[in-house]
């Protein structure tokens, strides 16, 4: 059970600081690589492109 | 078969195209009574009659199709570019129906560049309240258009705009005014020298202020058998195309539009000389603040103490739930504790925006930005600055992008460097953690010390804003200034729709865009407070229990025990219990306080040895003269990722380790410092409330910065000056209060 616990505080740990890595530092041009034209998706009849 | 078309939404500021997007598209874009809210432009897709789907696209209001500024340029420029992916099948102009006229200016514009245009008149439910009526059919003929009489507050006419849209063919595309009118002999000329290009848009691209098509420019003033006009006999003719455009719609609603004025009914004129008067519009607006800030702290009290309750609660729960170990820990005190500084301040921040959104919906918001542009003159900053600082209110992001409206470059930079002075909604939480622990809960005629501090912080972060803009306006030495315009709409009872949607929009963009970022922090931050690599942490039980042996409990704990031994005998003896019944109990509770105030020493220890304690040591030295410990320090550093990370920073510092069900303020006015005193005091409080009002810690914005100047130069200049001048002004507080 110890370890079970260890390794899911390691997993948590390891995805918090990713997520702060991917916020924070890495540059946004790397992240969306070329830039994709985002089209939100409506209601009713009226969907994404 | 379904065919795809390009639709561009287009009108005069405050004319609810942002509405009608939303109803054509089903979107849920922000929209308000307030002019500028669209600054960039918004797409969507809709499904229309007759199989076919148009791409809609929300573009910034204009007056017309001479622009000074970035967000109006975006219009010119898809407009001029048949070439660009966007370029309209079908232009819709969106009008308010009581300013026709100026807004059919900028209809005739576009109907002369020969795109089929459609003209939506909105807000016809305003009609027969305003005395107005309208022979659409003979304004039909007149524009040689199509018309739709909309309502977006009723949902009405919608239907008929996609009806239009969809037979878009059947649009003429005829312009109104021939602009060879404007010189004949000029515009025959410039015919003759670009045989194939459209007259109209030939004229628009020479005219221009803002230089956004380089290329089509130079190739006009390049071509030497086509000698231009000076800038001056440009301004005349441009004076000329004024004139002849507006003679043409005055033509067009002498017949077709009637205003009974005795019809009409309204108090907007008188309602605007008090609200807009220079003595009595300043007080209204002051007590307005007042009554907000009143409000955000008694009506928010009792849900915030009840989402503070409920957050130790479960930490509580889950300590004796699960299996004891790391995670269960990693649960309780970190990820409960770093999510509960964040989730117990939304009721204040949903009253800010219910606030907020009331002002725009209602129309008042227009009247504050026309009497802040009366006071802001004199310290060098124009009327257009005020919308992104009034904005700033809620976030500097969306106000620093909506300084795009300001035409001079210069004018524009202050204003994104001075904006993030300006109280956000991220200060928010800092500062009523802070207000509550050190500003006694005393009145003043009726109104509260602490909403009066809070008042006070945001004319603090105000002032500071208008204060540097004087200084930069000095620095940068601005000759020229913006013209400023600022759109009046009328009255309205705010959309209960409109203010909930805002409310619930901005309140969960809050917590799920700050709360990932929190709760990642938070994470962190447990494992760096409960590990270490050290001897010391390692060893920390048989360290801290050989001190004790030898030199006793700490002062800290003997108080601990002694206080709640004190706090038990003056209750038992006012409920009338024995007093050898009390002493018994005085003597098991002693054994049992003992044990708790052992086992605190021990994590107190560890904390101080750990890597995140090590880490906030060797950073006091830096913050220690402000009056903060390594603690705040830690939560300090923290917040320049974001500022509300400050809460569920030391709420999850203070629960490492901690066995008790403690809310976040309890934790932290539990807090002693080396001489025993409260750490947050006055003196501590008011230094780290006036640091969080002056630094710069947020990252999205500086990011954001980055993009609107295309330099990392005035973002790290901004990050440099609202730090090291935050810190000078926290430690001037800290050491004239201690």
């Amino acid at each position: 059970m110890e370890t079970l616990q260890h390794i899911l505080v390691y997993l948590i740990l390891a995805l918090a600081v990713a997520f702060l890595v991917y916020k924070f530092l890495l540059p946004k041009s790397l992240i969306h690589g070329s830039k994709k034209n985002s089209k939100d998706c409506g209601q009713d009849n009226c969907g994404c492109g | 078969m379904s065919k795809n078309i390009n639709v561009a939404l287009i009108g005069n500021p405050n004319t609810g195209k942002t509405s009608v997007f939303n109803q054509l598209t089903g979107l849920k874009q922000k929209v308000g009574n307030y002019p500028g809210i669209t600054v960039e432009k918004k797409e969507g897709i809709c499904k229309l009659p007759r199989g076919v789907k148009a791409h809609i696209l929300d573009l910034p209001g204009t007056y017309s199709l001479n622009t000074t500024s970035l967000d109006e340029s975006l219009v010119v420029e898809l407009l001029l570019n048949k070439n660009d992916k966007d370029y309209p099948d079908v232009a819709v102009v969106i009008s308010d129906v009581e300013n026709l006229k100026r807004n059919l200016f900028l209809f005739t514009q576009i109907k002369d560049l020969k795109i089929p245009t459609i003209l939506v008149i909105n807000m016809a439910d305003r009609m027969s309240r305003k005395g107005i009526s309208l022979d659409i059919e003979a304004m039909e003929k007149k524009l040689d258009t199509k018309i739709a009489l909309v309502s977006t507050r009723k949902r009405q006419g919608i239907d008929r705009v996609k009806e239009l849209i969809a037979d878009h063919k059947n649009l003429s595309s005829a312009p109104n005014v021939d602009a060879k009118r404007i010189s004949p002999e000029y515009f025959e000329r410039l015919q003759k020298t670009f045989p194939n290009e459209d007259l109209y848009k030939l004229w628009l691209v020479i005219t221009q202020d803002v230089n956004f098509m380089p290329i089509e420019k130079k190739r006009i003033e390049d071509a030497t058998s086509f000698a231009t006009k000076s800038k001056e006999e440009l301004k005349k003719l441009q004076h000329k195309e004024t004139v002849l455009r507006y003679q043409f719609i005055n033509n067009t609603l002498k017949e077709t539009y009637k205003v009974d004025f005795q019809a009409a009914k309204g108090l907007r004129g008188s309602l605007d000389r008090i609200l807009t008067h220079k003595i009595f519009g300043y007080l209204i607006f002051f007590v307005i603040l007042l009554t907000i800030f009143q409000a955000i702290f008694d009506w928010s009290s009792y849900p915030m103490d009840f989402i503070d309750e409920q957050f130790a609660m479960a930490s509580e729960w889950i300590k004796n739930t699960l299996p004891p170990g790391v995670f269960t820990d990693l649960l309780s005190e970190g990820i409960i504790a770093g999510i509960g500084g964040i989730v117990i301040f939304i009721p204040q921040i949903a009253f800010l925006f219910l606030f907020i959104s009331l002002l725009e919906e209602s129309g008042y918001m227009s009247r504050v930005v026309f009497l802040m542009d009366r006071l802001m003159r004199p310290f060098g900053l124009s009327g257009k600055s005020i919308v992104p600082l009034i904005s700033g209110t809620a976030c500097a992001i969306p106000a620093v992008m909506a300084t795009r409206t300001i035409e001079n470059w210069k004018e524009r930079l202050i204003t994104i460097l001075v904006t993030p002075f300006t109280t956000c909604s991220a200060r928010l939480p800092v500062y009523l953690i802070l207000i509550a622990l050190v500003i006694p809960k005393g009145t003043i005629l009726g109104l509260s010390f602490q909403a009066l501090t809070l008042m006070l912080l945001y004319l603090i972060g105000f002032g500071m804003a208008i204060f540097s803009a004087m200084v930069l306006n000095k620095i940068l030495k601005i000759k020229s200034r913006s013209l400023f315009m600022v759109e009046m709409p009328t009255y309205r009872l705010p959309l209960l729709k409109n203010v909930a949607y805002t409310v619930l929009e901005k309140t969960k963009s809050f917590v799920f865009g700050a709360g990932k970022i929190i709760l990642a922090i938070s994470i962190v931050l447990w494992f760096l407070g409960s590990n270490g690599y050290s001897e010391d942490f390692k060893n920390a039980e048989q360290i801290v229990n050989d001190r004790i042996e030898q030199e006793g409990l700490s002062t800290y704990s003997k108080n601990y025990i002694q206080n709640n031994i004190d706090a038990y005998r003056e209750n038992a003896l006012a409920e009338g219990i024995a007093p050898e019944v009390i002493q018994d109990s005085i003597q098991s509770m002693t054994h049992y306080l003992r044990e708790r105030a052992e086992a605190q020493e021990i994590a107190s220890y560890k904390l101080e040895h750990s890597y995140i304690g090590r880490a906030g040591k060797a950073f006091e030295p830096v913050v220690k003269p402000l009056g903060y410990d390594w603690k705040i320090g830690i939560a300090v550093l923290t917040s320049f990722a974001a500022r509300e990370v400050f809460v569920g920073t030391l709420a999850t510092i203070y629960s490492v380790g901690s066995d008790e069900e403690e809310t976040i303020k309890t934790r932290m006015a539990a807090e002693l410092d080396s001489s025993g005193r409260p750490l947050f005091n006055l003196a501590s409080g008011i230094s780290l409330m006036l640091f969080y009002a002056f630094a710069m810690q947020c990252m999205s914005t500086l990011a954001i910065v980055k993009r609107e100047t295309n330099s990392w130069k005035w973002p790290l200049f901004q990050l440099g000056f609202m730090s090291v001048f935050a810190y000078l002004v926290a430690l001037i507080a800290y050491q004239i209060l201690i």
